[in-house]
């Protein structure tokens, strides 16, 4: 009987609502265009010469494309470093932030130690520190330590990072006791438990958590911009900011530098969507 | 426990495990706020001698019109953008999570791309697409006919507003169409299923089950927006520097500007430490709404 309504219910839904699922669609689609429309207008405008930036009717796209921007930016303004600076600062904050993450989160998930409940609700306490209330003061310990614009004084901070460890926390959850105590008795030490079975085992955590980090991190703005000074250690970012001129600022180069800023990440993201988005949301909402 | 031979390392490894976050946590968080408090009761301009002066700092900014108006432009651009976002989340969310909808994965990632972009790059497109003589937003809708004079988008104190709306619920419609299609997915679908038997419409049973069971993700939502809203700093740095006439000032520029541009560090720290306790109180309250949902 059950069975027979369910069958009902989804024929007529399915004859009834042509017009509704197209409208539907086309909403969809109509929404798409809105978002993806002013990366299409950062592609067209980085290929176009300044002239042709701001003029009526717009220029969708460039009759000659003028790649010569792109040159520009790697010969006359450092692009080269300027990205690899980026490349850099994200790849090595990244990679030590889940080795900590992961230690850490490991830690409170399959560890019993004195003291665990307070020292974890000191981490989730910690997630209410915003970065931004911190700056003055890291800013004038930074003058001490001689990290004013070196990009190592971006990196420091986010290293201690309450999300990754709560992130890695339940992904660690989720390994089966058995497996490590096998490993212990069979002689392994601690840390190889971690490096042998942990590492391999949360592969997937991992990568989200990696994605997510990697991606923070290369669009990191407010930070960078109060530390780095000269252009040979800013990230891009930054750097794309200090091309503004108040007298005459050069728009087609900043959509270049905005394309070479955007284009690594996208295929990045491209590649591991669903790691991001899996991430993203299992961190909003758990976190 | 069962192996003796381990309880020395099953002791120490977790503490040595965790020691990396506590050390980093208290050089670069605990120490740095805590020195915020004791800046704040100074006259510090970054270089010279500290003098306490107490709470003038406070006194100060309790009178400081520029730091009131940030507080109330957060609070315009938040209702300017958060209802929308979240009603028009819940709706594509809906549509994804359909059966009968084709290219979820395509539209899924179409709306989701603002945002991991650099919002740093995607303000300068912004401020060339906003233009309010040449711009093309203006062009489309002059050619259209939907307005005869230009809208100075950037250059008058309510448009302003608006365009830094525009660009947040721009970068985060996506994310937050991707929460509420996470909390649609555990509703059952026979519920609706059920409602249509008892002769249901769709838009009713959006109405009578999808939202109420949406609730806490739409609130959980709605704080995350708040602390998104008053930590607002790329979007207006970048579009507006904060004005026109202070319009789109937010509380971390303000601090910014105070901090780095004009160097009163003392005056800054006491708009670190209130933004610092504005925080925590909404972190307090998104955590009591988790709280009773388990």
């Amino acid at each position: 009987m059950e069975k027979t309504i369910k069958i009902q219910a989804r024929d007529t839904s399915n004859s009834k609502s042509i017009w509704s699922s197209s409208l539907a669609f086309i909403l969809m689609a109509l929404a798409s265009i809105l978002t993806m429309f002013p990366l299409f207008w950062l592609f067209s405008s980085s290929l176009k010469d300044i002239s042709e930036i701001f003029v009526n009717p717009p220029i969708w796209v460039p009759s000659t494309l003028h790649w010569e921007n792109f040159r520009e930016l790697f010969v006359e303004r450092k692009f080269g470093i300027i990205t690899w600076n980026s490349f850099l600062l994200s790849t090595t904050s990244t990679l030590v932030a889940l080795i900590f993450c992961g230690l850490a989160g490991f830690a409170f998930a399959k560890y019993r130690f004195k003291g665990k409940k307070f020292l974890f609700v000191l981490v989730l306490a910690s997630l209410m520190i915003p970065h931004e209330a911190t700056m003055v003061p890291l800013f004038a310990m930074y003058k001490n330590l001689n990290l004013i614009d070196n990009i190592w004084g971006v990196i420091l901070p986010d290293l201690a990072n309450a999300f990754g460890i709560f992130f890695m926390r339940q992904y660690c959850m989720s390994l089966p006791d058995e497996m490590m105590e096998a490993a212990r008795i069979d002689g392994c030490t601690e840390f190889k438990l971690f490096r042998r079975i942990v590492l391999p085992n949360l592969r997937s955590g991992f990568a989200g958590l990696g994605i997510i980090l990697f991606v923070k991190q290369w669009n990191n703005f407010l930070w960078p911009s109060v530390i780095l000074r000269s252009q040979e250690n800013m990230t891009l970012s930054v750097a794309l900011k200090a091309l503004e001129d108040s007298n005459n600022t050069p728009y087609h180069l900043i959509m270049a530098g905005s394309v070479i800023s955007v284009v690594p990440l996208l295929i990045i993201v491209l590649i591991f969507q669903k790691q991001l988005i899996a991430g993203m949301i299992e961190g909003a909402v758990k976190g | 426990m069962k192996t003796p031979k381990w309880n020395k390392q099953l002791l120490f490894a977790p503490y040595l495990y965790i020691s990396p976050y506590f050390i980093l946590f208290f050089f670069f968080s605990l120490y740095p706020i805590l020195y915020s408090f004791y800046i704040s009761l100074t006259d510090w301009n970054g270089s010279g001698e500290k003098h306490i002066i107490g709470f003038d700092n406070y006194v100060q900014l309790f009178g400081d019109k520029t730091f009131w108006l940030s507080l109330w432009n957060s609070s315009l651009i938040f209702l300017m953008y958060v209802p929308l976002m979240l009603f028009l989340g819940l709706i594509f969310a809906s549509i994804l999570n359909s059966n009968w909808m084709v290219g979820k994965g395509f539209f899924r990632m179409a709306l989701f791309v603002p945002n991991f972009v650099s919002v740093v790059a995607v303000s300068f497109v912004f401020i060339l697409l906003l233009n309010t003589q040449d711009g093309l937003v203006n062009s489309i809708l002059r050619s259209i006919g939907l307005i005869d004079n230009p809208i100075p988008w950037l250059e008058s104190p309510w448009w302003a507003r608006i365009s830094v709306a525009i660009m947040v619920l721009y970068r985060w419609l996506g994310y937050n169409m991707l929460l509420l299609l996470t909390g649609l997915q555990n509703i059952s679908k026979d519920l609706y299923e059920a409602a249509y038997v008892d002769g249901a419409t769709k838009i009713k049973s959006f109405f009578y089950i999808t939202i109420p069971l949406v609730k806490k993700m739409l609130l959980f939502c709605t704080v995350l927006s708040t602390i998104g809203t008053f930590s607002l700093f790329t979007e207006p740095f970048i579009l507006t520097q904060g004005g026109p006439l202070n319009s789109t000032m937010t509380p971390v520029l303000m601090l910014y500007t105070e901090s780095f541009q004009n160097f009163n560090f003392g005056y800054a720290s006491s708009i670190a430490v209130c933004f610092f306790i504005l925080m925590m109180v909404i972190s307090l309250l998104q955590m009591r709404i988790f709280d009773d949902k388990e």
